[in-house]
């Protein structure tokens, strides 16, 4: 028979005849394939815009990107029916359990993409209130990089979370079983946050005692060599 | 670090300068310039409710416009200042009073009872300096968390990445309590008790199930289902995360069947600490945290930004420049209001009309990337010019925006305007009289819908407005639908002032030519030792600031866009402050939907026209 894939365009119940060979419309498939199939191509994303993110994620929704094309554009705005959440923007402490709330509430099936710079790592505000990564909070799938990401960039992550779930399995006992132990609960252990929330790479003039001295960049060097010995131990 | 200048004819002839020093002769002595010229008294913080009632009341000074309250810090030790900017509409005014209050006695009195815009301002100040106000009604956080335990965030002594360390914060976020999100009066009125030490209990039916705060018992079988809920506040939390609350803005509703009694709107889900950061920021590298804290219309924020800088710095721009941010400015107006009018349009009902504004905002984005690279974030200015000079052909492609934009309006008016729908839903509905519009703070299209002529481009011209010829539409009967119809109108404007600047754009550098402010082009830094230097300061040190202050404003597309800056002569801003005017609107929200049905909340809210992020900054 034919895979799904290879299908004629045209055919849609009623009128098309799958050509398998098999009278009365009988086909054989694998069941993880089918599933696939269908959870791949019909996703419904539950925005949880917060910033400049949210807005080209709304454009990437609008006439001119139009993610309607690839069975996204049903936006639901209810985390119980939804099956793919779309971070888009910075999070804040302040809103971080909100954040963990909804992502509990959303049933497995459920992918999470972490749209910009700021929900997948803080991105230019290393400071008191943003969360440095939403992976602190919330597994994350697929992350878009960009400050924002172009409607473009973010329909490229949904097509990667499409192949993601293409590879899955039913027998793979880690992928989608509820957790009610992690309700609630960060994402990772403590020393992993602390290590991936360092402050890093751009943040010029910055380090982990900014505010309470003079820092500058000859300072922030020593505060590396520092850390580096730290991780030694 | 403040900057003493001699007292200037211009503000020591200011009449209320002359009354404040008549009436309060102790408490009024030291007098200086703001860096664009108005007067900026110092008062002694033992009688600012007393001076601040007097320039209020008092016929001759009428400051009935509170466009800024604000606090500031200087270093470790020192005392917290806290400007209350003010404008008087009948005189047309400007005055600063500013104190400050020292470390072991933060108190200042409360002036809610003069200006409403003042409770949110106060409670902000409260939250970020921790200085208290005497007679505040509901003195309690407003951007950080209610129960946030590390501290002051604006003092100087609170490190930028806070007092606890990363995974603290994740799990103190975590495990807090779901009752600790909700008012006390909110709590209470849900049938919760709450401890003179602040614990809570819950109501006793309630309390079994765990649940968060509700009003519904459970009817008898003898009862209507409506004799049930007569008299029965029903508590209703809308939001952070809510499709038409255009953010993470959150409201916690106390309804009577359909009728809201009560509306508290909850902010701060979205406090990104742009004030603090700028902080640690040079003067340029704050420009692109400016647009990012109102992305529909970026480039106010950096033109305003730059704006600002300049003042401190008091360099005059280049008549190129100044025509092209104009351009910028009122493009970027426009892209405001069109993602104002498409998602305002989906609350309501009218999906079509997101689709016909989001197909022009996509042509603005064209021209934010040819000039810029980027569509939403542009980071556009420079303090003393611009990133760099228009691109070939961008004029041209500017024009046949401007000249095909209003087809696409009108089709949006054809859909709207007359429509027996949208007038249903948006007439009469969230009416907010000139007066009590005034008293909270409010400005931009929600103000003169409710027919007050105050736009900053015509009160206080800056970019040469004063030179272009333009309306400013105003509304009568201050619902939504005058405020649906300033804001068509006012793109109209835009559109006008677009061709008119397009028509006098003059030649000519964009930038200075001060090398000690803007980059030298790269050949010349190539060329001559002395460019040379300047470009290896600007780039390795930044620009340096003369030690001053201002409190600048401009027109963004919602509203008077202020901005409080500090410098001590350094690189580096000792205190960053906007003045968001989507914060100030919104704290009138409550008002306006008193006694509405809670589907009009959600179309008051829209009409609004709010940004989170730069309603939490």
């Amino acid at each position: 028979m034919k895979p799904l894939d290879t299908l004629p365009t045209g055919a849609h119940p009623g009128e098309g005849r799958l050509d398998t060979g098999i009278p009365h419309n009988w086909m054989t498939t694998k069941l993880d394939y089918v599933i696939n199939w269908a959870r791949r191509n019909s996703l419904w994303p539950m925005p949880f815009g917060t910033a400049c993110c949210a807005i080209e994620m709304m454009a990437s929704a609008a006439s001119k990107y139009d993610i309607g094309r690839f069975g996204m554009e049903r936006m639901s705005f209810s985390p119980r029916q939804a099956d793919l959440m779309i971070v888009a923007g910075r999070v804040t402490y302040k809103l971080a359990p909100v954040l963990r709330r909804v992502w509990d509430q959303m049933p497995q099936p459920k992918w999470c993409v972490s749209m910009g710079a700021c929900a997948s790592s803080g991105g230019m505000f290393d400071n008191y209130t943003i969360v440095q990564g939403i992976d602190t909070i919330v597994p994350v799938d697929v992350y878009v990089p960009g400050c924002p990401p172009r409607p473009e960039g973010l329909i490229y992550g949904l097509l990667m979370i499409q192949e993601k779930i293409k590879g899955e399995s039913l027998a793979d006992p880690r992928a989608r079983d509820e957790a009610p132990e992690a309700v609630g609960r960060p994402n990772l252990p403590p020393e992993t946050i602390e290590l991936v929330a360092q402050p890093f790479g751009n943040s010029t003039n910055q380090n982990r005692m900014s505010g309470l001295g003079p820092t500058s960049a000859l300072a922030r060097s020593r505060d590396r060599r520092e850390r580096r010995l730290e991780h030694r131990d | 670090m403040v900057r003493v200048a001699p007292l200037d004819g211009k503000a020591a002839s200011h009449p209320s300068v002359r009354a404040l020093r008549e009436r309060f002769s102790e408490g009024a002595r030291r007098v200086e310039s703001d860096a664009l010229g108005y007067p900026v008294v110092w008062i002694d913080p033992r009688i600012n409710g007393e001076a601040l009632r007097f320039l209020r009341e008092a016929p001759d000074q009428a400051y009935d416009l509170l466009a800024d309250l604000m606090g500031a810090h200087a270093g470790i030790g020192a005392p917290i200042q806290v400007w209350y900017q003010l404008w008087s509409m009948a005189h047309g005014r400007q005055l600063r009073i500013a104190c400050e209050v020292p470390m072991h006695d933060l108190e200042l009195d409360s002036v809610t009872d003069l200006w409403l815009a003042a409770d949110w301002l106060e409670r902000e100040v409260w939250d970020m300096y921790g200085v208290s106000f005497r007679g505040h009604p509901d003195l309690r956080r407003i951007l950080m968390p209610e129960n946030y335990e590390e501290g002051f965030p604006l003092r100087k002594d609170f490190p930028l990445r806070g007092r606890f360390s990363r995974s603290a914060q994740v799990s103190r976020a975590l495990s807090r309590d779901l009752i600790d999100i909700y008012a006390v009066d909110e709590l209470e009125m849900a049938g919760y008790a709450v401890t003179d030490d602040g614990g809570v209990r819950a109501p006793p039916e309630r309390a079994a199930e765990g649940g968060a705060p509700g009003g519904i018992r459970d009817v008898s079988p003898d009862e209507q289902p409506e004799d049930a809920l007569e008299g029965e506040p029903i508590l209703i939390n809308m939001g952070p995360q809510h499709p038409a609350t255009h953010g993470v803005l959150r409201l916690v509703l106390q309804l009577d069947g359909e009728r809201v009694v009560r509306c508290s709107p909850h902010i701060g889900y979205l406090h990104t600490g742009f004030e603090k950061t700028c902080e640690f920021r040079e003067w340029n590298q704050c420009v692109p945290y400016t647009d990012r804290m109102d992305y529909l219309a970026p480039m106010l924020y950096n033109i305003g930004y730059a704006g600002a800088v300049e003042a401190l710095l008091d360099v005059e721009i280049t008549e190129r420049c100044r025509v092209v941010r104009v351009i910028l400015g009122e493009l970027n107006r426009i892209l405001g209001h069109l993602l104002w009018l498409g998602t305002t349009a989906i609350d309501i009902g009218a999906f079509s009309v997101f689709l016909y504004t989001f197909q022009e905002r996509e042509r603005i984005y064209n021209l934010h990337e040819a000039y810029t690279g980027g569509r939403i974030t542009t980071s556009v200015t420079r303090v003393g010019g611009m990133m760099a000079d228009l691109p070939v052909g961008w004029t041209a492609a500017a024009r046949d925006f401007a000249a095909t934009f209003p087809e696409t309006l009108d089709e949006v008016e054809r859909l709207l305007s007359r429509n027996a729908i949208w007038q249903g839903r948006t007439m009469d509905i969230g009416v907010l009289s000139a007066d009590r519009a005034v008293s909270y703070g409010v400005t931009g299209p929600t103000l003169r819908a409710s027919g007050v002529a105050y736009d900053v481009r015509k009160a206080r011209p800056y970019l040469g407005y004063e030179e272009y010829d333009f309306d400013v539409p105003v509304g009568t009967a201050g619902d939504v639908y005058d405020r649906y119809l300033v804001r068509v109108e006012e793109m109209r404007q835009s559109v006008r002032i677009i061709e008119q600047a397009l028509e006098r754009l003059p030649g000519g550098p964009i930038n200075i030519d001060d090398y000690r402010i803007v980059l030298p082009p790269k050949g010349e830094a190539m060329g001559s030792i002395d460019t040379m230097i300047s470009h290896f300061k600007l780039v390795m040190e930044g620009v340096r600031v003369p030690a001053g202050e201002t409190w600048y404003s401009i027109e963004s597309s919602k509203g008077e866009l202020g901005f409080g800056i500090v410098s001590d002569g350094g690189t580096k801003p000792v205190r960053c402050r906007f003045r968001g005017p989507s914060f100030i609107n919104i704290a009138s929200l409550p008002e306006l939907v008193r006694g509405e049905l809670v589907a009009d909340v959600v179309a008051i809210n829209a009409s609004l026209d709010v940004v989170l992020g730069e309603i939490d900054r």
